[in-house]
């Protein structure tokens, strides 16, 4: 893996191109593709077609594809092409940052690794063997993750110590391992909210020779799913800061999760260059339809279209007017209500279809702005939509059951 | 000339088998031309399960199939009118079937009961006392606006016997001059009505030539698939196709069995609708000629081979069985990528008998296609029995064969 920073500034974070592998170059700040079961959620290859043509790069996550370890061993082509995409790179990570990660199962040797048939608790040895199979281009070091905004001293502490253990495991492995020789491995950075440990585990980190990783994974955090869309910026980012200062410059930073627009552009102007899009994903499965705007006009702009919203049942307009993705060319609200009420599987399909697009339209913004040392006027406009106050950008699980009474009742009427 | 002008259905036969009973038609709707024999994918809520139009018009499916009943009820006819009928509200622009709703509420509904003013059935909302008469099933089909619509029949259990048949019977042909009466889009819409009439060769033939008598554009064989023997159903819908007139496009209804098909374009069917392909694909099952593959089968876990190496859908040139296997069930992705192999499989077979039909060999395609479908397994009596009828003989099954020599 290849990077190359373009331009950094002060106020606006960095421009870079990444190369994976053989792969064309990618620009960051990047945004990964989220799946699950190695799939984009909701979305064929066929489909994902028609919502970019452009070059992705898959985040695939172990406790959603544990159970393809075998078959993959077996699979003499790209851990890609066996999802489905020959043409894109690949990112292992442990977990999956659409999905609250159970806490607890840690242990001094062990990782737990939450899977659809439970709990594996995942060795250092057991973890390189299941990433060998999988042959990623990119994969992450293990690390004990369970820490959070509430982690107490010792918690934290903890979690730093035992990273160390099994990143040595990790490097010497990676050095080792055949099927690993072409992977690039991410050096995860522990230590939750406490400058102390995160320094710790930097260091760790930067004592091994030149070479034994290509990047930094951001861990501890937040431990995924939509509490991660309620993490406090004035907790997170003085953290963040003083751990960017101590990692050398040359090397691309990645922080998973579905963190909110306003949280990632903060993170971007503190030099983070990798993100995911798990943010679109909780937003469509709790039928929530991206409508923030990220290209400065003087409107009043809301953070979603609440789809289940009985106020546009019969509102034949796009979810997002002017919108050019293919949910919004060609399907109204209505129709989109209408799915949801009947619990079809093509609702999610659009809402993905357009949540995507419009975060990667906000991706090719931000690069943008960043271009021109703007990212603080799309950062201030992002935040306020042109509103009296800050839009409030979490993301509240949907707990509406579709029951009969929400049923229309033209049928009845035809028939009274 | 304005388009309001030509008929909302015209029907030409473009090829006959020279043996059988097949034919091959071009169908032409307000909204599409339909090549027949044609099957037809059942979007009941006016979506196909996990498929975008888009995809569906990809792998040239003319014509979908949507439930009145469900659209009745959700988005219900007012929503379904103020966004301009069901074509615009989901966005599918070829052409759409609708059934009657009689059959859905008589299957889904307990309480359902048929009387001659209509069906009464105890609303799913509180419980009160509806009705669906063949007045608000065309006033509901109206609103949804499709190409052809059917007719309120009085649906009957298929094992049911008796007079009760004859009633079922006598009732749909009275209901068809009100669902006539009542139809306020003929220059837009064709309705079809229904041959009922059981198991009973007499009562189909009554049936068939009364509602021949009718002003209509196409008939539909309903009753049927329903449980019945095979052999009886064969034979109804031989009778049916015998004395159906050979201008105006035949529709069965329900059936979507490849080898079913195959046995039902040889007596002379031309439209076919059934659920089982989308359904199949829920369950991790894709359709390949010798029938299903149960995808969550251990064996397939490795097997890097696409479902079938000559489909050429989406779903068989990006993903292997090993990873159908892994996903199939669990991955919401999986339905879509089944349901697209799935709906592939049953318009590619569609569109080889048409093709065998125009150049004059389907008998053969007939054959090939059973000892595909039944490789070492005898072929039921049925199928030998029904294609016999219309002069196609299949070869003796490999054990027969071996027992008349030895």
């Amino acid at each position: 893996m290849k990077f190359i920073i373009k331009s950094i500034s002060k106020n606006s974070g960095r421009l870079g191109q990444l190369r994976i592998k053989d792969s064309k170059e990618l620009q960051t700040p990047l945004l990964l593709q989220t799946t699950k079961g190695g799939s984009i959620p909701y979305l064929s290859a066929d489909v994902f077609g028609m919502v970019t043509q452009e070059q992705q790069v898959l985040q695939l996550t172990l406790c959603t594809m544990d159970q393809m370890a075998e078959s993959l061993a077996q699979w003499n082509r790209s851990l890609g092409a066996y999802v489905g995409y020959p043409e894109y790179n690949t990112l292992l990570l442990l977990r999956d940052p659409c999905e609250a990660t159970p806490t607890g199962g840690n242990d001094r040797d062990v990782v737990p690794l939450f899977t659809r048939r439970g709990k594996e608790s995942l060795t250092a040895e057991r973890y390189l063997q299941l990433v060998s199979s999988f042959a990623p281009d990119v994969y992450q070091g293990l690390c004990d993750a369970d820490t959070n905004p509430e982690s107490t001293k010792k918690r934290v502490q903890k979690s730093v110590d035992r990273t160390e253990r099994f990143m040595e495991h990790c490097y010497k492995q990676h050095r080792e391992l055949d099927r690993l020789k072409d992977s690039t491995l991410l050096a995860p950075i522990v230590g939750g909210y406490n400058t102390y440990a995160r320094t710790q585990s930097i260091k760790h980190a930067r004592e091994q020779p030149k070479g034994s990783y290509g990047g930094y994974i951001f861990e501890g955090f937040h431990t995924n799913g939509l509490p991660a869309t309620r993490l406090s910026p004035s907790q997170l980012l003085p953290i963040v800061e003083h751990c960017v200062q101590q990692i050398e410059e040359e090397l691309p930073r990645l922080m998973p999760g579905p963190l909110t627009p306003v949280l990632m552009l903060e993170l971007i102007r503190l030099g983070i260059d990798i993100f995911d899009t798990s943010y679109a994903y909780c937003a469509a499965v709790n039928y929530k339809a991206l409508t923030f705007s990220y290209t400065i006009d003087k409107e009043e702009h809301s953070a979603f279209l609440d789809v289940t919203d009985e106020a546009i049942r019969e509102e034949f307009k796009p979810m997002l007017e002017g919108c050019k993705c293919l949910a919004c060319q060609k399907h109204t609200r209505a129709y989109v209500h209408h799915l949801y009420k009947t619990n079809e599987l093509l609702g999610p399909i659009l809402l993905m279809i357009h949540n995507l697009h419009h975060y990667m339209g906000f991706f090719d913004v931000i690069r943008q702005s960043i271009a021109m040392d703007q990212l603080s006027l799309l950062l201030d406009y992002v935040r306020r939509q042109n509103m009296p106050n800050d839009v409030n950008y979490c993301i509240e699980p949907n707990t509406k059951v579709v029951g009969k009474a929400a049923m229309g009742k033209g049928f009845i009427t035809a028939a009274n | 000339m304005s388009s309001s002008k030509l008929p909302p259905l015209t029907y030409k036969v473009v090829a006959e088998c020279s043996v059988s009973k097949a034919r091959a038609g071009l169908m032409t709707l307000r909204h599409s031309e339909v090549r027949t024999p044609v099957f037809m994918p059942v979007g009941t809520q006016g979506t196909m399960k996990g498929i975008l139009p888009d995809q569906l018009i990809e792998l040239d499916c003319q014509i979908l199939l949507g439930n009145t009943y469900h659209l009745g009820l959700r988005p219900g006819i007012e929503t379904l009118q103020k966004a301009g009928g069901l074509h615009k509200f989901m966005s599918w622009p070829r052409a759409i079937l609708t059934d009657s709703g009689g059959f859905q509420m008589v299957s889904l509904l307990q309480l359902a009961e048929i009387d001659e003013h209509g069906v009464n059935f105890r609303s799913p909302f509180d419980n009160s006392e509806c009705m669906l008469t063949p007045e608000h099933s065309m006033q509901i089909q109206n609103a949804i606006g499709a190409d052809i619509m059917m007719q309120l029949d009085d649906v009957v259990k298929t094992t049911t016997t008796g007079p009760r048949v004859e009633e079922a019977m006598e009732r749909t042909i009275r209901w068809v001059d009100r669902c006539i009466k009542a139809h306020t889009r003929d220059d837009e819409q064709s309705l079809f009505p229904i041959v009922q009439g059981g198991l009973e060769i007499p009562l189909r033939e009554r049936c068939v030539s009364a509602l021949m008598e009718r002003q209509v554009r196409g008939f539909a064989v309903g009753g049927l698939s329903g449980g019945e023997s095979k052999h009886d159903f064969w034979r109804m819908v031989h009778v049916c196709t015998d004395h159906l007139p050979r201008d105006k496009p035949r529709y069965l209804m329900g059936v979507g069995f490849a080898a079913d098909l195959v046995v039902c374009v040889a007596l002379g069917i031309d439209m076919f609708d059934c659920v089982f392909p989308t359904r199949t694909a829920r369950f991790g099952c894709a359709l390949v000629d010798s029938g299903q593959m149960n995808l969550k089968q251990q064996k397939y876990k490795h097997d890097m081979e696409p479902i079938d190496k000559q489909c050429n859908c989406n779903t068989c040139k990006r993903y292997t069985r090993s990873y159908l296997h892994h996903i199939a069930t669990n991955e919401s992705v999986s339905c879509s990528l089944l349901s697209v192999h799935n709906v592939a499989y049953q318009l590619r077979l569609m569109r080889s008998m048409r093709e065998a039909v125009q150049a004059d060999a389907f008998p053969q395609f007939v054959k090939n296609f059973m000892a595909r479908h039944f490789g070492s397994e005898p072929i039921p009596s049925w199928i030998r029995e029904a294609l016999a009828a219309v002069n196609i003989e299949l070869p003796p099954d490999a054990q027969e064969e071996q027992a008349v020599n030895s």
